[in-house]
């Protein structure tokens, strides 16, 4: 096809060049006196082809480090690098950037614009970046058809029409307009019903395949990013505190956090009851963290200086890394 | 089945305004025994909320028409005054909401908001109240209450929030707690604590518990016996382990599927398709009632359609409303 918008940007550094490169972001908010360190140095990588997840809790820093991601907010340190090239002035353009980089929001109803019909918000960004109407009308019946939603019954319908479930389609499907790379789902499924998220968590591994996507996916619910995340990445008070594949993460988490956050989900059997929670105390305020380790207040196994020396990154196998003293001692 | 604390029958509540009506609830029957916790499953639009909160008579009275028997503790709940309510809510029954924000008072503190309960209906002092508060607030472990009684809601983080509104659930002993998706807003390491707080309480003070949720996790954590709703009628009720292990129902079947779980990596996850009846009344009338599961269902047939299948007790206490239940074991 001759029209470069209707096919995705090519591939420029190879499969073994990260799609997505993070160094050392910061968002800082408020003034001095009270900073809110929302996002303290965070840095990580998206491969071509997988899932990374991101765990945490409220303030923990998950979702402004996804708006950073994606620009629309201002960094207050650090750099976005997408397939080799620095994002931003002197680098990528963001116009380009965010033709490849598309996001996914919680709550569907917020995120589409109640005047537009769906057909009109799915063809908004591929009119705008000059697809002509004929090809986008093409294009928006292939992206509901390609999301399970038959083109002819949805394409004039609003969005208070819809389901919840159908809305977030139609949100994914208006994330896949303009054939982009790289997907940020932040908490995609949290406000749907569990036979509708099963849905949409089926429809969203069959699309990866089909356009050959990345997804950064964002959750609270650590079963959810079991399923679907390659590898997952905890952050606690807007720092990494763990990183690594799926399987070893949950199968031997290195950092407390973690191993408390695994241990909080629900047995699902009544035999397996817990008596005692794994944790006590809510996740701190991130106005005036903890010193030192900031997990150290809640942990159980705190020692000696933890007070005082921020634990680095450490790894603890292959591509499996912690922030936590024992982890470096061991 | 022993119905001395809370007993329910044929309840239907429907919501009626000029230009529509929603049947929300279309003939529930349970009972609840003392120191019993049961858990009311089911997915947005089930009636689940609506049931818990007629128990109290808190749907908003203008629109609602409620139908059967509800008895709490002896107490006629359909029939009483808007006076006697005043008298069975808080002290009889109490509620914890799902959002601590919304449902305490943004402008009176913690202390203040428990003081006024039980004031109001124990007569307390106000030296009186404020001990009775500390209590409270020592029960619900909130740490240094003293400070925390002279706290606003906005002052607390969401997991105190939560323990606050508990204590004044409890300020005037209920006997029966109703809980609708308490722990839903909360982070997964405050949920726990919570959930066991929930179950140590009900314990010690011996109080039946109805907990509404969406979410098999939190059910299997602390029900005794588990009801699925589904389009405003009971469609499986039975012992946790029962209803966890051996689902009889489609719909609980479908669901116990679809909710992710450990191991199911690399898996497809059984859905179910299509989305839950309207229940709006259709312009034509209601249509004849049949087995409102049936158009989503693998195994209906032409018998489904003739009548609403009844809640069948052939398995004891463990009961499902289908023509076509088999006895599954679905793995969790």
């Amino acid at each position: 096809m001759a029209d470069p918008l209707l096919d995705p940007v090519p591939d420029l550094g190879g499969p073994a060049q990260p799609l997505l490169l993070v160094q050392n972001l910061s968002r800082h908010f408020g003034k001095k006196g009270s900073v809110v360190r929302a996002v303290d140095g965070v840095s990580f990588a998206v491969k071509k082809g997988e899932t990374l997840g991101i765990v945490g809790e409220s303030g923990c820093g998950k979702s402004t480090t996804s708006r950073l991601i994606m620009g629309l907010i201002e960094p207050s340190g650090g750099e976005v690098i997408f397939d080799g090239e620095h994002v931003g002035p002197g680098g990528m353009p963001l116009s380009v950037y965010r033709r490849q980089v598309q996001m996914v929001f919680q709550d569907s109803y917020a995120s589409l614009n109640p005047r537009l019909t769906i057909g009109e918000s799915i063809g908004f960004a591929p009119r705008v970046h000059g697809l002509s109407r004929e090809a986008t009308d093409a294009r928006v019946r292939d992206l509901l058809a390609a999301v399970g939603l038959a083109p002819d019954q949805f394409a004039r319908r609003y969005p208070h029409e819809l389901s919840g479930g159908q809305r977030q389609r139609v949100n994914i499907a208006r994330a896949l307009a303009l054939r982009p790379r790289l997907i940020i789902l932040d908490e995609p499924v949290s406000a749907l019903d569990k036979s509708v998220e099963a849905q949409v968590l089926n429809l969203l591994v069959d699309l990866k395949a089909e356009f050959d996507l990345s997804y950064l996916f964002i959750s609270h619910d650590l079963n959810v990013v079991q399923f679907i995340a390659d590898r997952v990445l905890v952050m606690y008070l807007g720092q990494v505190v763990e990183i690594g594949p799926v399987e070893a993460l949950y199968r031997e988490a290195a950092h407390p956090y973690t191993a408390a956050l695994l241990a909080s989900r629900p047995s699902m059997d009544p035999d397996l009851r817990r008596t005692t929670p794994p944790l006590t105390g809510d996740p701190p305020n991130p106005v005036n963290p903890p010193s030192g380790c900031r997990f150290h207040p809640r942990c159980a196994v705190v020692q000696r200086g933890c007070d005082i020396h921020v634990p680095p990154l450490a790894d603890v196998s292959s591509g499996h890394l912690a922030a936590c003293v024992r982890v470096g001692a061991a | 089945m022993s119905g001395d604390l809370v007993k329910v029958r044929d309840l239907a509540v429907r919501f009626v305004s000029r230009d529509r009506t929603v049947h929300a609830v279309r003939g529930v029957d349970f009972d609840l025994a003392a120191g019993e916790v049961l858990c009311i499953l089911g997915e947005s639009g089930s009636g689940k909320s609506v049931t818990l909160r007629a128990l109290m008579r808190l749907n908003p009275a203008a629109r609602t028409l409620m139908e059967g028997t509800v008895q709490v503790a002896g107490r006629d709940v359909v029939a009483a005054s808007e006076r006697e309510m005043e008298e069975i809510r808080g002290s009889l029954v109490s509620m914890v909401f799902q959002e601590p924000m919304t449902a305490l008072d943004p402008v009176f503190t913690i202390g203040q908001q428990i003081g006024e309960t039980v004031m109001r209906h124990e007569g307390l002092s106000k030296a009186e109240a404020r001990k009775r508060a500390l209590e409270l607030l020592d029960l619900v472990q909130i740490p240094s209450a003293e400070r925390r009684l002279a706290a606003y809601p906005h002052e607390l983080s969401g997991g105190l929030r939560q323990r606050a509104m508990i204590a004044i659930a409890l300020s005037c002993r209920p006997k029966l707690l109703l809980a609708d998706e308490p722990t839903t807003a909360l982070d997964a390491t405050v949920q726990i604590q919570i959930l066991l707080l929930l179950r140590r309480l009900q314990q010690e003070l011996g109080m039946g518990v109805i907990f509404v949720t969406h979410d098999l996790g939190v059910a299997g954590e602390i029900a005794d016996r588990i009801a699925v709703m589904y389009a405003g009628r009971f469609v499986e009720e039975g012992s946790v382990r029962e209803v966890m292990r051996k689902a009889r129902h489609p719909y609980t079947q479908g669901l116990l599927g679809a909710t992710v779980h450990e191991g199911m990596r690399g898996k497809r996850l059984v859905t179910i398709a299509g989305a839950p009846p309207n229940l709006e009344t259709p312009p034509g009338g209601m249509p004849p009632d049949i087995c409102a599961f049936a158009p989503r269902c693998e195994r209906a047939d032409a018998a489904c359609e003739q009548g609403v299948p009844a809640l069948d007790g052939a398995f004891g206490t463990h009961r499902a409303r289908c023509i076509h239940q088999i006895a599954e074991a679905v793995t969790c």
